[in-house]
């Protein structure tokens, strides 16, 4: 084994290459390490791959840990030693941040943006959400070797809208010193048999934005996307309850998606917590007594 | 923020600027109707369709029957026309006839219009004369104490029928489709939105329009037949009916052991007062 390593790796592979790959359930995270795996084991590397998928169903954080070269004993990586980190999501390659070496790592992330429903807490119309709002282009000049781009529009351009994580293969097979070639068979060998052409197309087409794109360090091919500068509106409401009308049937209260209405102890509803209220009008619309009347009020915050 | 980007809220359903006050008589309110009655619900879908639609209170004519729904006419703030028991769609006619420049609403009941009023409704089906039939199933006559309806569910149980209902119900919509009515929709009151749409499409079409609304009758109906308070009652009708025709296009006819809601039927017929009007005064 160690000879091999040495025809293909002459001197920079006795120290392990550390991958982390980081994304949502669903995106193909496994896969990417799967082909990366393979491809190392093929090249008679020792390998060792370790991953966490199994709370995540879709669309919650999935991590694969894949090293390979040298002697392996760990098979996680430890925080500030991984060499490449490909994040298919936006805020989980945020998350993992981390884990990058300081000086030398290697950043691919996908710029897509998957929002998770704990970032929607607040359910007012035009509400801000809780996702990351830090500057995409910002955070990327301070990292030297990183490349954001737009993998799921080039993958469906590709034809296969799904095969985005081979687009972030394709950049990541330029930061590793594996023939493209040899990348393609195991990627033939991966994936569904229907979608082969379209994931070598997407394949090529992150090799080819990674190599167009390394010269002029840092990369950034992707648009803007999480700048918040503008001003943002937002709705009060303000709810109008006319207490002669209501009969207490208790509808408003049952059906608030909020939860902030209640009977009081005359059995009239009253709004017991104002924040709570997004102005949805469900209590409007199924009091059957009119009693309640919705009014919004636009507010401009900067 | 510019002001043309200003989100939407319920903007797209014209909620923002209806207020239910402006067509209703307010000295008469609060209304008669029991706590968590559906039949609020449907008025407040008919006043919104309206409000939508930009009808003058003065172009509106609103005429109804005997019965809980009978009520309604009363509360609306517009040319109102409480008749007599089953008989709303034969005095609509009249008034169709004499004033085609108003915008003639019937607001039945189940009991009203389908047992009382049946023969009235098949032949306004049947003459396609320009009018709007919004009729409130609560499956009971509930004014007088909760008796069978010819759309009571089987093994109800009313005032009527201490064993269970035997009868077999009425599906009002396939009778109104059948005996020629051009269009047809059920909703249920829980949609208002939905609802508003479906008799907001009502109005506009040029004919004879049978709008059927699901209600709730809680404090007779429900309580004998153990369906609990408005807000179960209402839940229950949601997951017994279907819920994808929500379009403003018909898309599925009839189907057995279902009951779909939105534009269940929608006809091209010439309208009768049309062809009569064509016809000219009778030579003597």
């Amino acid at each position: 084994m160690k000879r091999q390593l040495e025809e293909t790796f002459p001197s920079n592979m006795t120290e392990p290459s550390n991958v982390l790959v980081v994304g949502v359930g669903g995106q193909g995270v496994i896969m990417i390490s799967k082909v990366l795996t393979i491809l190392c084991q093929q090249q008679g590397l020792e390998v060792k791959q370790s991953e966490v998928h199994g709370m995540a169903k879709r669309g919650g954080s999935v991590f694969s840990h894949v090293r390979f070269g040298g002697h392996i004993y760990s098979p996680t990586i430890p925080q500030g030693e991984a060499d490449i980190l490909v994040a298919l999501e936006w805020a989980e390659g945020l998350r993992w941040l981390p884990y990058l070496k300081a000086e030398g790592g290697t950043f691919l992330v996908d710029t897509q943006q998957i929002v998770p429903p704990f970032a929607c807490r607040d359910r007012r119309i035009n509400a801000r959400r809780g996702y990351v709002d830090k500057n995409m282009t910002e955070l990327i000049r301070q990292i030297p070797n990183s490349l954001a781009l737009d993998a799921v529009s080039m993958a469906t351009d590709a034809g296969v809208p799904k095969a985005a994580n081979t687009v972030l293969l394709g950049a990541l097979s330029t930061a590793l010193h594996f023939a493209p070639e040899a990348w393609k068979k195991v990627i033939e060998d991966t994936v569904p048999a229907k979608t082969i052409a379209g994931n070598l197309l997407a394949f090529e087409a992150g090799r080819d934005t990674s190599l167009a794109l390394d010269e002029e360090i840092p990369a950034v091919s992707h648009q803007e996307k999480t700048d918040i500068t503008e001003d943002v509106c937002h709705y009060n409401a303000q709810l109008e309850i006319n207490e002669a009308w209501c009969k207490s049937c208790d509808i408003c209260v049952r059906f608030c998606p909020e939860c902030c209405l209640r009977l009081d102890e005359q059995q009239i509803v009253e709004l017991f917590e104002p924040d709570l209220c997004t102005g949805c009008r469900m209590c409007e619309w199924l009091c059957p007594d009119f009693a309640i009347n919705v009014h919004l009020e636009t507010v401009f915050e900067t | 923020m510019s002001k043309e980007n200003i989100p939407l809220t319920n903007n797209e359903d014209g909620a923002d600027n209806f207020d239910i006050r402006d067509y209703l008589r307010l000295d008469l309110f609060p209304h008669f109707m029991c706590p968590g009655c559906g039949h609020g619900i449907a008025m407040r879908a008919l006043l919104w369709a309206i409000h939508e639609l930009g009808i003058d209170k003065n172009q509106l004519a609103v005429v109804s029957g005997i019965g809980c729904s009978g009520r309604i006419s009363a509360y609306i703030d517009a040319n109102t026309f409480h008749t007599t028991h089953g008989r709303p769609i034969a005095f609509a006619t009249g008034l169709k006839l004499a004033r085609p420049d108003l915008h003639v609403i019937v607001v039945t009941g189940d009991g009203d219009c389908l047992a009382i009023g049946g023969n009235h409704l098949i032949h306004a089906c049947r003459r396609n004369l320009d009018i709007t039939c919004v009729m409130l199933n609560n499956e009971t006559y509930g004014m007088t104490g909760g008796q069978v309806s010819p759309t009571t569910s089987d093994d109800r149980f009313t005032t009527t029928t201490p064993t269970g209902n035997i009868e077999p119900a009425f599906d009002p919509c396939a009778l109104a489709e059948g005996a020629g009515a051009t269009f047809v929709g059920r909703e249920l009151t829980l949609q208002c939105p939905s609802l508003k749409n479906l008799i907001r499409e009502g109005i506009s079409h040029p004919g004879f329009s049978f709008i059927e609304v699901l209600s709730d009758c809680t404090e007779i109906y429900g309580r004998k037949n153990d369906l609990g308070e408005s807000a179960e009652m209402i839940m229950k009708q949601k997951s017994a009916y279907r819920s994808e025709n929500y379009g403003l296009e018909p898309k599925e006819m009839f189907q057995p052991g279902t009951v779909s809601t939105g534009i269940l039927h929608k006809g091209d017929r010439v309208e009768y007062g049309e062809s009569l009007r064509s016809k000219g005064p009778a030579k003597t």
